[in-house]
C-alpha cells in the first residue's frame, strides 16, 4: 500500500487551474521523480502535499487514511518532511538556533539532530552561522530540518538548483541512504539526466494535469522528454505567415557576437551567444527557465552589462546604449512578467499606456519640453485602447483593475505601436487564458508579417514553435543548437535537458 | 466619486475616534474634557488674532508637508523634513545677517528665501546620492541628516554664527528689511502665508503636468516598469528629492524671516516631523495638505489657549496628533491588508 496518495488534487488560483486532478502515490521506500517544465504544476503540488495551500478539490491519504493539512504543522506531525529549493534557514542564526526554531517540540532537537547527521557520516557546525557555511552545507541543516521528528515522507523541491555538480554526487549518496532506512522520497526535477540516475519511478507533470507515471527502468530520457514538452495544439494556422519568410541576401537586421556575462547568485552567466534576426524572421529562444533566458533579454534592451561580445543593429554597435537610447533606435521590449516590470499597477490604464510616449516630443510643451500635453496622451492613451483591443470602461481606471489579458494588451501595445524594427519578446503569453494567448500571437505574426523582426524568449515550446523561423536551445547560459522549426520536438526536448545536438545550422 | 467619499468618510471616522481618545485622555487626566476642548477651538479660531495665529501656524507645515509629500508619491521615506528646514533656515539666516543685509527687502527676501530652498534642497540631495551611489536607505540617512543638521546649527550658534555680544547661543536678528511685511495688521500673519499659498498650485502642477511629475509617479508605483520603460530612476530619485528638500528649506526660511528673526537653538519646535502627519492626513495630495496644514495648524495654536484657560497642558495636542497619526495609520493598513492577501492567492 502507499504510503501517501493523492486522488483527483485541483487547485485553482482565481480562474487559472494551477493543478487539474492529479494522481500520485508514493510507495514506501522509493525514490520517487516529480517532472516537469516550469509553471507545470510541480511546485503547487508540494505546496499542497506540505499544507502550505490548500486544494480545490481531491484528497490526500496517508495510508488508507484520509488527511487534511491546514498549515504547514499539520504535514509536519503527519511526518511529511519538506527540503525547499530556497532554504527556509534564518541567515544570521546559528544551526543549532535554526535547528531549534524549526523543532515542534520544547525538547531540545540537537541530540537528535546530532545523531542523524553521524548516521549521514556529516559533520555538521552547529554553532556556526548559517550564513558563513557554504550552500552544500545549508542544504544539509534544511534536510536535518525536515527530518526533525523522525519524517518518514521526505520531499525535495529542485534540490540540485543550487549544487555544484559534486555536490550533487554527494547529495545523491545522502538520498539513498535515507531511503535505505526506509523513507520514502518525492524528488522534483526539471533535469532528466538526474532523474534517471537516482529515481524509482517518474510522474511526469504537465500543464496542471499528470501525464504518466512509469518506473525508471522501463522508459528512457527521450520519452520523458516528450511527455513533458506535449504536442502540438495549434499549428497549423501559421503555416502561411512563415513563409514570408526571412530574405538572406540582406545583412542581419540584429546579429549578436560572442555574447557573454558575468553570473552571481540570482543570475546565470551568458556564454558566448552568438546569432543574427532578419526582418521578416522570428528568433524563438527555447529552454527551461532559468538557462539565461531573462540575462539575453536584459542584455538586449540594454537593461544589464555585458561582459564581452557586440550586439550589433543595423551595423551600429550598441552593446553599451541605455534602455531609451535602444528605444529610440527601433528595440520594443515585452518584458517576461507584467506585474513587476511591465505595469506600475497602482497608476491608471491610460498613465500606462502612455509610460514611453509621455516622452516623445509631440506630447511635450514648454520650455526644455518639462510640461506633458496631458490631453493629447489621453487621446493618444484611448486610441491605443482602441487599437489593440483592450476592454475597459474608464481608462482612469487602475491598471489592476483589468484581466490578466487586458493587462498584458497595454504591454504588448507599448511594445508594438511603434512598429519596432526589433521586438524582444519574452513570454509574452505567460498566465493568459487561450483567447487572449491566440491574440497575441496573432499580433505578433502580424508584426512579423510586416518585415519586423522578432526575438521571442519563452519556456512554452508550443509557442516558440508555432511563432519561430528558426529555433535557438538555451542551456545553461549557451546557445546549443540553432534548428529550424520543422525539429522534432523530442529533439528540442533533449537540447533544453542538456544534450548537446550535433546538427545545429547557423 | 464614490471612491473620494469614502477616503473623506475614513478621514473624518478617523478624526472623530482621534477626537474621542483624547476626550478619554482628558479625563484620565481629571480635567474637563468639554472645557478643554471649547478653550482649544477659542484658541484656535475665537477672534481675528487667534485666526491669524492658526494660519501662521500653518505655513511651515503646509510646506514641510508639501514637501515630504513630494518624496512619499515615490516612495521615498523622506523622514529629514526636519534637517531640512533647519537647514534652509540657516542659509536664509546667514545671508540675512551677511554683507547683503543693506540691499532692500525686495532683492533681500527672495535672496534669503532662495538661500533657503536651495540649502535643504541639497540636504535632502545628499541623502538622494547617498542611494545611488551607497545604496543607503533615504528612511535612515535623513534621519540622520536631521541630527547633523541640529549638531550643525549648535556648533554655527555657539561659533561663526554667533551673535555679536556673544551673550547667547543665537544668531544675530534679522535687519527689519529681510523681514516678511507683516499682512493683516494687529496679528502674525505674514507675507509667507501667500507663498505657501502659491506652492500648493506649484506642487500641482509639478505632479500632475509635467515630465517629471509623470515619472515620479511611475518610479513610486513600480521602479522596475519605469526602468523598463526607460526612465532614468535614480535621476527621477535625486529631482524628487531636491523638490521635497527644498521645500522643506523653503519652510525654514519662511518662518526664519516671516516669525522668528533671530535662529537659535531648539529653532524648530519639530516641523519637519509634524509635516509627516500632515502629509498623510492630507492622502499626500496638495490640497489635502493644505486642509490638513491648517487643522494642525489650529491644534497648535489652540493648545496654547488651552493650557492658559482650561489648565490642560498644551502637550495634549501633541497627544491628539499622535492618536490621529496611529489611527490614520491602522484605518490604512485595515484597508491594504485584505486586498494584499487576495493579490498573493490569485498570482
Amino acid at each position: 500500500m502507499p504510503v501517501l496518495s493523492l486522488r483527483g488534487i485541483s487547485k485553482r488560483f482565481g480562474t487559472t487551474p494551477a493543478l487539474n486532478g492529479v494522481n500520485f502515490d508514493l510507495q514506501p521506500g522509493e525514490i520517487h521523480a516529480l517532472l516537469g517544465e516550469n509553471g507545470a504544476g510541480k511546485s503547487t503540488l508540494m505546496n499542497v502535499l506540505c499544507g502550505r495551500t490548500q486544494p480545490s478539490a481531491g484528497q490526500i491519504f496517508l495510508g488508507d487514511e484520509p488527511v487534511q493539512f491546514t498549515t504547514s504543522q499539520d504535514a509536519t506531525r503527519a511526518g511529511i518532511g519538506m527540503v525547499h529549493q530556497h532554504f527556509l534557514l534564518v541567515p544570521t542564526f546559528t544551526v543549532a538556533e535554526n535547528l531549534a526554531l524549526a523543532s515542534q517540540t520544547r525538547q531540545s532537537p540537537l541530540k537528535e539532530a546530532a545523531k542523524m547527521a553521524n548516521r549521514l557520516g556529516w559533520i555538521i557546525p552547529l554553532n556556526a552561522r548559517i550564513a558563513d557555511l557554504p550552500v552544500g552545507t545549508q542544504q544539509r541543516v534544511e534536510i536535518l530540518k525536515a527530518l526533525l521528528g523522525n519524517a518518514r515522507i521526505l520531499l525535495f523541491d529542485e534540490p540540485t538548483a543550487v549544487l555544484a555538480p559534486p555536490e550533487v554526487q554527494e547529495l545523491f549518496t545522502v538520498l539513498r541512504a535515507l531511503k535505505a532506512e526506509g523513507r520514502s522520497l518525492v524528488f522534483v526535477s526539471h533535469k532528466l539526466n538526474e532523474v534517471m540516475a537516482l529515481c524509482d519511478r517518474v510522474t511526469v507533470l504537465r500543464r496542471g494535469r499528470n501525464v504518466e507515471t512509469v518506473a525508471v527502468s522501463e522508459t528512457n530520457a527521450a520519452e520523458l522528454a516528450h511527455q513533458m514538452v506535449g504536442d502540438a495544439v495549434e499549428s497549423a494556422a501559421l503555416e502561411s505567415i512563415r513563409s514570408v519568410g526571412p530574405d538572406k541576401s540582406l545583412t542581419p537586421l540584429l546579429s549578436v557576437a560572442h555574447l557573454s556575462t558575468v553570473g552571481g547568485p540570482d543570475a546565470v552567466a551568458l556564454r558566448d551567444i552568438t546569432f543574427a534576426v532578419q526582418a521578416g524572421e522570428t528568433l524563438g529562444f527555447a529552454g527551461v527557465d532559468g538557462n539565461g533566458q531573462a540575462e539575453l533579454a536584459a542584455v538586449l534592451t540594454g537593461l544589464r552589462a555585458k561582459s564581452a561580445g557586440r550586439i550589433v543593429l543595423r551595423g551600429q554597435d550598441i552593446s553599451r546604449l541605455s534602455p531609451r537610447d535602444l528605444e529610440r533606435l527601433g528595440i520594443a521590449f515585452i518584458p517576461p512578467d507584467r506585474h513587476t516590470e511591465g505595469l506600475a499597477l497602482t497608476l491608471s490604464i491610460a498613465d500606462n499606456l502612455t509610460l514611453e510616449a509621455s516622452n516623445l516630443p509631440r506630447f511635450r510643451r514648454g520650455p526644455g519640453g518639462i510640461f506633458l500635453d496631458r490631453a493629447g496622451l489621453r487621446a493618444f492613451a484611448a486610441q491605443l485602447a482602441a487599437d489593440f483591443d483592450i476592454r475597459a470602461n474608464d481608462l482612469t481606471q487602475s491598471a489592476r483593475s483589468l484581466s490578466g489579458g487586458n493587462q498584458q494588451k497595454i504591454v504588448i501595445a507599448r511594445a508594438l505601436w511603434r512598429k519596432p524594427d526589433i521586438l524582444v519578446a519574452v513570454s509574452p503569453t505567460r498566465g493568459l487564458d487561450i483567447a487572449a494567448t491566440r491574440y497575441v500571437h496573432a499580433r505578433l505574426r502580424q508584426r512579423q508579417a510586416e518585415g519586423g523582426a522578432t526575438v521571442l524568449i519563452s519556456t512554452e515550446l508550443e509557442e516558440i514553435i508555432a511563432l519561430s523561423t528558426q529555433i535557438a536551445v538555451l542551456y545553461e547560459g549557451k546557445i546549443i543548437g540553432i534548428m529550424p522549426p520543422e525539429t522534432p520536438r523530442e529533439m528540442l526536448g533533449r537540447m533544453m535537458g542538456g544534450q548537446m545536438q550535433e546538427s545545429g545550422h547557423g | 466619486m464614490a471612491e473620494l467619499l469614502r477616503q473623506a468618510l475614513r478621514i473624518v471616522a478617523a478624526l472623530l475616534t482621534a477626537f474621542g481618545l483624547t476626550f478619554l485622555v482628558i479625563l484620565l487626566a481629571h480635567q474637563d474634557p468639554r472645557t478643554a476642548l471649547s478653550a482649544l477651538a477659542a484658541g484656535a479660531f475665537g477672534s481675528p488674532y487667534t485666526l491669524a495665529e492658526t494660519l501662521t501656524k500653518a505655513v511651515p507645515l503646509l510646506l514641510t508637508g508639501l514637501g515630504v509629500a513630494i518624496a512619499f508619491r515615490a516612495r521615498l521615506w523622506n523622514i529629514g523634513g526636519e534637517g531640512q528646514f533647519l537647514v534652509g533656515a540657516l542659509a536664509a539666516s546667514a545671508l540675512g545677517t551677511s554683507g547683503l543685509k543693506s540691499l532692500p527687502a525686495f532683492a533681500l527676501i527672495p535672496v534669503m528665501l532662495l538661500a533657503g530652498t536651495v540649502a535643504g534642497a541639497l540636504w535632502a540631495g545628499l541623502a538622494s546620492w547617498m542611494r545611488t551611489a551607497r545604496g543607503v536607505p533615504e528612511v535612515i540617512s535623513t534621519i540622520m541628516l536631521n541630527f547633523i543638521a541640529a549638531q550643525l546649527l549648535s556648533y554655527l550658534l555657539h561659533g561663526p554664527m554667533q551673535e555679536g555680544t556673544h551673550a547667547q547661543p543665537a544668531s544675530e536678528a534679522l535687519p527689519s528689511a529681510a523681514t516678511l511685511p507683516v499682512l493683516w495688521a494687529g496679528t502674525t500673519l505674514h507675507g509667507g502665508v501667500l507663498i505657501a499659498l502659491l506652492f500648493v498650485g506649484v506642487v500641482t502642477i509639478f505632479l500632475f503636468r509635467t515630465r517629471a511629475g509623470f515619472a515620479l509617479s511611475v518610479v513610486g508605483a513600480n521602479p522596475e516598469a519605469a526602468r523598463v520603460a526607460g526612465m532614468d530612476v535614480a535621476r527621477t530619485r535625486l529631482t524628487t528629492m531636491l523638490w521635497s528638500g527644498g521645500l522643506c528649506g523653503l519652510a525654514g526660511g519662511i518662518e526664519l524671516s516671516g516669525v522668528v528673526g533671530t535662529l537659535y537653538e531648539n529653532y524648530s519646535p519639530g516641523y519637519g516631523f509634524a509635516a509627516v502627519a500632515v502629509a498623510l492626513l492630507g492622502r499626500l495630495s496638495p490640497w489635502g495638505i493644505l486642509a490638513s496644514a491648517l487643522f494642525f495648524g489650529a491644534l497648535n495654536a489652540g493648545s496654547g489657549s488651552m493650557e492658559r484657560s482650561a489648565g490642560v497642558s498644551a502637550s495634549l495636542s501633541y497627544v491628539l496628533q499622535a492618536i490621529l497619526l496611529l489611527v490614520l495609520l491602522a484605518s490604512q493598513r485595515v484597508r491594504w491588508t485584505p486586498r494584499r492577501t487576495v493579490m498573493n492567492e490569485s498570482t
